[in-house]
């Protein structure tokens, strides 16, 4: 089932939260809506469920105009932030609500309905909490309940806000393996919300990064992360440094380095930002080449990638890079000393 | 605590010593916690359970006979009957409204909300006789509708309606004022969640509000209950004070007073008197009721 978004607009007074957003959600992908808080994106996973009402555009459901259809028959699941567990109901009962409530030509018999729920519960792996009451369970059951509430429905479309975001670093990092293989299994049409970008990047088939109620980009994981549209995607997507530039006839210079800008030939002395992640920038004992001298800050070695905070001499800017601990070890930098850097790779967006 | 009686005398550590100091910052010596004991006991004994007791001893003054003469005297009858009915229509009706204008503040944003919640306040921040007057200058012969209604040979003020609505009025506040911050505490993810999986408004209301806000609702109906049972003021104003028609229990205890018939006055009297027993052994029962499935949840929250 596809979801088709056709230049939707909401307002909640003077606050604009949504505007003017289009987007296509292909049929049995994952897809992950992506920004900081406030930049609409539950809004915009409320609008496909039918709990908010675009002010202008339209929702479409493969193809079919679904903006005036009520929440009932969107046949959406929804799993909420806070999990939103019916709690004076057992967890069976929470699971087989989305059956009861059917009216009665289709609701399935007692037994049939039995027999749903246990399926579901087994699938996410809690067939024994059947009897518990929802404040009984941890964080990360009540999800996966919630999650086997919202299939029991068998719904076309599968919507979650912010699913892991009230759970512990390790149980999340568990829970969104485990979806990632629960939508293998299914392939049903699945849109998530969420502020991580990690989680988007692990779990997501294709990511649409928000921002102040507008798209800034879909695409892969990879396609963002290594081809970010805006300077504010590829702020978004990790850490960066940003160093002012100027480029003038295809090379851009910062401060005294001078690097090669494709694609700038026709510039003439443009101001620019550039864009370099962290784990883009080389780090040398000797200038040589393009480069420019910082001094060691700080040294953060735990793990196997090694963190040094710089500060480029002139400049009271401090500069991040993440070094392999085998570099870091044969430089045998300290805190004190004196490198060259050099950006491996970077991106420019003229101002 | 004040078993520890000479801390200085046990060699101890500064945090010892600390904690000593601070255990005996907090509690008191023995004759100023029981003379404190003591005056709460003696102050509720003189101005609650004192009257209490005095209402039944007087209503039994004449013996056993002599009260339940008066109890089973037609227009003490009728006054019971009277009560019972105000209530019986007045409660249910708050409890329809109650519950619809907590659901209406609770859940949804709208212009004039905060109007809504002033108006619930008004019948508590209006003596109740004024609210009885209300009701005259209305309904009354030289009221508003005075002239139409006694053309068409209604009767509201100095009749049962105008006692019902009078019992109505003062007793507005007491459901939806228990209703509005349980309501809002609970947000409305659970509705959300029932409508998503396709259950009607009604369905929605009935198998996940109502079960959620049980025990507040019932709490408001002991009160509200006996609030129309037990007001005096505004169905005073309206009532008329008809033997064997027009009076309330409440009213009924006043004439026989004035009447100097003690021993009747307080049989009726403790009647009421019962009445208030036996709600705050149902709202004691409701609240142990609700802090235990508090409790319950907040203990199977933590395992």
């Amino acid at each position: 089932m596809s979801i088709e978004i056709r230049n939707v607009s909401k307002n909640f007074g003077s606050f604009s939260a949504l505007h003017n957003v289009s987007l296509d959600v292909p049929s049995g992908e994952l897809v992950a809506l992506l920004g900081p808080s406030g930049c609409g994106k539950t809004t915009l996973l409320r609008i496909i469920a039918g709990l908010e009402t675009p002010d202008s555009g339209s929702i479409g459901f493969y193809g079919e105009e679904a903006t005036t259809r009520g929440v009932r028959e969107r046949q959406v699941g929804f799993v909420f932030q806070h999990y939103a567990l019916f709690r004076h109901m057992t967890v069976f009962e929470n699971v087989a609500f989305g059956l009861r409530v059917r009216p009665k030509k289709t609701r399935p018999a007692e037994e049939e309905i039995r027999r749903r729920v246990h399926e579901l519960l087994d699938l996410v792996q809690l067939d024994w909490l059947s009897d518990r009451y929802p404040p009984q369970l941890s964080g990360g059951q009540r999800q996966r309940i919630a999650l086997a509430r919202a299939l029991a429905v068998e719904p076309k479309v599968l919507l979650l806000d912010e699913p892991f975001g009230a759970l512990d670093a390790k149980v999340r990092k568990d829970l969104r393996r485990w979806l990632r293989r629960l939508h293998d299994e299914l392939h049903i049409t699945s849109v998530f919300v969420t502020h991580d970008q990690e989680e988007a990047l692990e779990v997501a088939d294709r990511i649409v990064v928000l921002n102040q109620g507008k798209i800034e980009q879909t695409g892969t994981p990879v396609e963002v992360y290594d081809n970010p549209a805006t300077p504010f995607v590829f702020k978004f997507l990790g850490n960066v440094n940003v160093f002012h530039s100027r480029i003038h006839e295809g090379i851009a210079r910062i401060g005294d380095m001078s690097i090669a800008a494709p694609g700038h030939d026709d510039a003439e002395n443009l101001s620019a930002l550039a864009y370099v992640r962290p784990h883009d920038v080389e780090v040398q004992r000797e200038a040589e080449g393009a480069s420019f001298s910082a001094r060691i800050q700080d040294i953060h070695a735990i793990g196997p990638v090694v963190r040094l905070e710089l500060q480029h001499l002139e400049d009271p800017d401090f500069i991040e890079v993440e070094l392999q601990r085998e570099r870091f070890t044969a430089l045998g930098l300290v805190r004190g000393d004196t490198v060259y850097i050099k950006p491996r790779n970077l991106r420019l967006f003229p101002n | 605590m004040s078993t520890i009686a000479t801390p200085l005398a046990i060699p101890i550590t500064p945090s010892y010593k600390q904690k000593v100091a601070r255990s005996r910052a907090i509690s008191e010596p023995a004759w100023i916690r029981w003379l404190l004991i003591g005056f709460a006991l003696a102050y509720l004994a003189l101005f609650l359970f004192m009257p209490l007791a005095a209402v039944f001893t007087e209503g039994l003054r004449k013996g056993i006979h002599a009260y339940l003469a008066a109890l089973s005297e037609p227009d003490a009858l009728s006054s019971i009957k009277l009560t019972f009915i105000a209530a019986a229509i007045a409660v249910p009706l708050n409890l329809v409204f109650g519950v619809a204008a907590a659901w209406a503040i609770a859940k949804f944003e709208f212009r004039g909300k905060s109007v809504l919640i002033t108006l619930i306040d008004l019948p508590f921040a209006v003596s109740p006789v004024i609210a009885g007057l209300i009701y005259v200058l209305i309904f009354g012969l030289q009221g508003w509708f005075g002239g139409w209604l006694s053309d068409h040979d209604i009767k509201i003020i100095f009749a049962v309606p105008g006692i019902v609505l009078a019992t109505l009025f003062v007793t507005f506040p007491f459901i939806a004022r228990e209703l509005i911050p349980l309501m809002q505490a609970q947000g409305k993810d659970e509705e959300e969640a029932a409508l998503v999986l396709g259950a009607s408004g009604w369905q929605m209301f009935w198998r996940v509000t109502l079960p959620n806000i049980k025990w507040g609702l019932m709490y408001g109906v002991v009160l509200c209950n006996a609030r129309a049972m037990g007001e005096f003021g505004a169905v005073s104003v309206v009532s008329g004070h008809i033997r064997g028609l027009t009076n309330t229990m409440p009213l009924h205890v006043e004439i026989l007073y004035n009447e100097y018939n003690y021993a009747a006055a307080f049989a009726v009297a403790s009647l009421l008197a019962l009445l208030a027993l036996v709600t705050l052994a149902v709202k004691s029962y409701i609240e142990w009721q609700s802090a235990r499935y508090a409790a319950q949840q907040a203990v199977d929250a933590m395992e």
